[in-house]
């Protein structure tokens, strides 16, 4: 009888192995572009948004390397990682460490003469003073960073890193994708499947366009074997077992890490939702339904399918960044709380500033990152950004409500670290309606609702 | 079946298996015990004779228990979801919560030290109270606003009293106790989530507040029951007993408007509405001046609203009889002339 049953573990065990090594991956996908004779066997290609993403994580590693000394320098080197196209430029983050070994240390190795601000948003972002274009934002806080020691304003409350990543990562990634290859490029007559993306490539235009969509995501090319934890960890660079599905022995910056918004999908997959998988789900949908058509142009049912899975995507994209504006709605919320504290007991307050700043920088990006994905947030948007307003609300009270003619921060009004509290219970509020949250990380009320169901008995009919 | 009758069967199933519900039948398993040794030990009753009397033909399948049945049933049928989807518990609660950041420019938690049982502790037993005196305060303006009166004398049409009477309740009453349990509950989780965070939660005991489970459990069902249990004189002047609230149930001119509350007699004492229970005290329930047929479908639940717009009327009228008045007394104060005015100069 054991033998039995060991006999049925085996193969249930050996069932469940291969389903999840078969688990489908990204890519790769046959060439089908009609007449193609060079001898490429695979038509994935997002190369250059992955070469973006490591763009991105190096401008913020560089963003706090300020020490006061080397503005002019670091600003420069900054600039060639938002604005450059130049060769040779080292990957400063992510970079091999112990037990993590990553196989490209240049951008080149992953895809050449790209840049950041070529893709980022050109409109006009409400949510930072001095209605400042995308770019223009960019390099205002690039030009900031530059002068601030490790990347911290102690007057503003700003923290850069924080404020350029959260931002670009929407600006460039976010806009991108559901702004521009998700949405335009899915016309008829727009990237058309039955020519090349351009002249002498291996790839049909829908195929690269999906592509490109889904290399500003972010997922790992194998995500479908993760769950939130490991695909989370992958950017944190955890356990390279994770990470190295071919298993050569290194982490490949290309098809093998988490970058940007997906990992911030992981973050809330691990409170619950299911945001990462069915994003990356949509995706692969997509891709097979593009690489089914075998290089034929798209009728108009094929475009309509794909364009749900589209909307799929940019519907839970969406989500993701709100969730984030909630999560650190949640964080700014809790460390004022500590900061009253402080401030009433003549504590020091300077490492919970610091941790303060760091949340709303991270808050502030994520705020102004729901904008450019193409669409009018209306009155969400207009009270998203007069609850946050410029800058965070300071410890001696007012905060930053605009910027001067020659870039100088104007400080004034009379918020207070109370007054700022609510708002953020106000924006917790309004994202949660807006956008119908599910993982509402740092709750700032708590467990308000979890005590409200614990009473509702329904028992209203009982007389006394 | 039908899902929504799947739903409906399952409500009615659900009130005798849900420890948050007053006819659960633990509760009721419990009353029945204590109803029993009660008669047998204090009554001196043969077993067989107090439980002929506790199950007596006359009370469970009078008139007043087949409409208390009906109101149950028809109640659940129309009921059971909506009322949950009107009342926003959570509102009130995140409104109060907000509104005190406001008045009081930030959050101060406070007592940090204090151990989370403590709190949670403080939280059930203070919600209680505040539940208990919401019951009260609104149970006496149920007896004294006509137009609520219109709708909650259904409750008092009741001739024979058994544990289901207290859900013999018309669906307006019904709204305004949802509407004082979110206000109560709302307000209550709101200021100590406030006040003191995360260590705020509810001791339960069952999937019930354990005040609650420990008044259900004492015998809670047996205030709507022909048991006139009675506490020692000391302790009615803390809890009120089955026989006070029978009392209450009395058509006796002595009876009338006593004995509000639910499981504290402090309100009742402390608002002059006390009423000690009575050795031996043999009531006739139900309605001073009833209305013809108080069991039929059209008395419980079109009645009252016939009789709830004419009082709404009557007020209207009066208030209007009032405006004219008024009207008149300024005219005559302001405008007329006075007698040396007209005198001749």
């Amino acid at each position: 009888m054991r033998t039995k049953y060991l006999s049925v573990l085996s193969i249930a065990v050996l069932f469940g192995m291969s389903t999840l090594a078969s688990a489908q991956t990204y890519g790769p996908y046959p060439i089908t572009l009609e007449g193609y004779s060079g001898d490429k066997a695979d038509s994935t290609a997002y190369t250059g948004q992955a070469a973006r993403q490591v763009l991105h994580t190096s401008l913020k590693k560089l963003a706090s390397q300020g020490d006061g000394s080397n503005a002019a320098e670091l600003k420069q080197q900054m600039m060639q990682y938002f604005s450059g196209k130049e060769e040779g430029r080292k990957i400063i983050a992510p970079t091999s460490r112990d037990g993590f070994t990553i196989v490209q240390s240049e951008v080149d190795q992953i895809s050449k003469g790209v840049n950041l601000k070529g893709k980022t948003y050109k409109g006009v972002v409400n949510g930072w003073p001095g209605k400042m274009t995308g770019p223009e934002v960019i390099e205002f806080m690039i030009d900031k960073a530059a002068n601030a020691k490790r990347g911290f304003d102690p007057v503003t409350g700003f923290d850069y890193p924080q404020l350029i990543s959260k931002f670009a990562m929407g600006a460039v990634f976010y806009h991108q994708a559901v702004d521009n290859y998700l949405d335009e490029k899915l016309e008829a007559d727009n990237k058309p499947n039955d020519k090349p993306y351009g002249e002498g490539k291996h790839y049909t235009g829908k195929e690269h366009s999906w592509d490109e969509g889904f290399g500003y995501f972010g997922a790992p090319a194998h995500a479908l074997d993760l769950d939130a934890n490991q695909a989370y960890g992958i950017a944190k660079m955890k356990d390279q077992a994770v990470a190295d599905y071919n298993q050569d022995g290194k982490v490949d910056l290309y098809r093998e890490m988490t970058y940007a918004h997906a990992y911030y999908a992981a973050d809330s997959d691990k409170a619950g939702t299911d945001y990462l998988r069915a994003i990356f789900q949509a995706f692969l949908d997509g891709r097979q339904l593009i690489a089914d058509a075998n290089g034929e142009a798209l009728s108009p049912s094929q475009r309509a399918q794909l364009k749900a899975h589209a909307e799929t995507i940019k519907t839970l994209w969406e989500k993701v960044i709100a969730e984030a504006v909630f999560k650190y709605a949640g964080s700014v919320y809790k460390d004022l709380e500590k900061l009253q504290t402080i401030v009433e007991t003549g504590g020091n307050a300077n490492d919970t500033f610091r941790a303060y700043a760091k949340h709303w920088g991270e808050l502030k990006g994520f705020a102004m990152a729901l904008e450019t994905g193409g669409k009018d947030l209306g009155e969400v948007g207009t009270r998203m950004n007069r609850l946050i307003g410029y800058g965070p609300a300071l410890l001696g009270g007012g905060q930053v409500t605009g910027i001067d003619a020659d870039g100088n921060y104007q400080i004034g009004g009379a918020k207070d670290l109370g007054g700022y509290m609510v708002h953020m219970l106000k924006l917790q509020k309004l994202m949660d309606d807006a956008y119908s949250l599910q993982a509402r990380k740092n709750d700032a009320t708590g467990d308000l609702e979890g005590l409200v169901n614990s009473l509702s008995e329904g028992a209203y009919s009982e007389n006394d | 079946m039908l899902p929504i009758i799947q739903e409906v069967m399952a409500d009615w199933v659900k009130a005798f298996l849900d420890p948050g519900k007053r006819l659960f039948w633990g509760y009721l398993g419990s009353a029945l015990l204590i109803a029993l040794l009660w008669m047998i030990l204090c009554r001196q009753d043969h077993p067989r004779q107090a439980f002929k009397k506790l199950f007596a033909r006359e009370i469970w399948f009078s008139g007043s228990a087949r409409a208390d049945y009906m109101v149950f049933l028809v109640n659940t049928l129309f009921m059971g979801s909506m009322l949950p989807r009107l009342i926003g518990h959570a509102a009130v609660a995140t409104f109060c919560f907000t509104l005190l950041h406001e008045i009081f420019a930030g959050r101060p938690i406070l007592l940090p030290d204090v151990s989370a049982f403590s709190i949670a502790l403080a939280f059930t037993f203070v919600l209680f109270v505040m539940d208990d005196f919401a019951r009260y305060a609104v149970h006496r303006l149920l007896h004294a606003l006509p137009v609520l009166w219109a709708f909650h004398k259904v409750h008092h049409s009741a001739t024979r009293l058994n544990p289901m009477t207290v859900l013999r309740t018309h669906p307006v009453e019904a709204i305004v106790f949802a509407l004082r349990g979110a206000l109560v509950q709302g307000i209550c989780i709101g200021v100590f989530v406030f006040c003191f965070g995360e260590k705020v939660s509810l001791i339960m005991v069952l999937g019930a507040n354990a005040f609650k489970f420990a008044f259900n459990v004492l015998g809670a069902n047996l205030r709507h029951s022909e048991v006139p249990i009675r506490y020692w004189s000391w302790l009615e002047n803390i809890l009120l007993s089955p026989a006070q609230h029978q009392i209450h149930h009395s058509i006796e001119p002595r009876h009338l408007d006593r004995n509000f509350g639910v499981a504290l007699a402090c309100w009742d004492r402390w608002f002059g509405t006390h009423c000690y229970s009575e050795p031996d005290q043999s009531l006739r329930y139900g309605l001073s001046n009833p209305v013809a047929n108080p069991n039929s479908f059209y008395s419980v639940y079109i009645h009252p609203f016939n009789e709830g717009a004419r009082h709404v009327q009557a007020t209207i009228m009066q208030t209007g009889h009032w405006l004219r008045n008024l009207s008149v007394a300024s005219h005559n104060l302001f405008c007329r002339k006075t007698y040396h005015e007209n005198e001749p100069s």
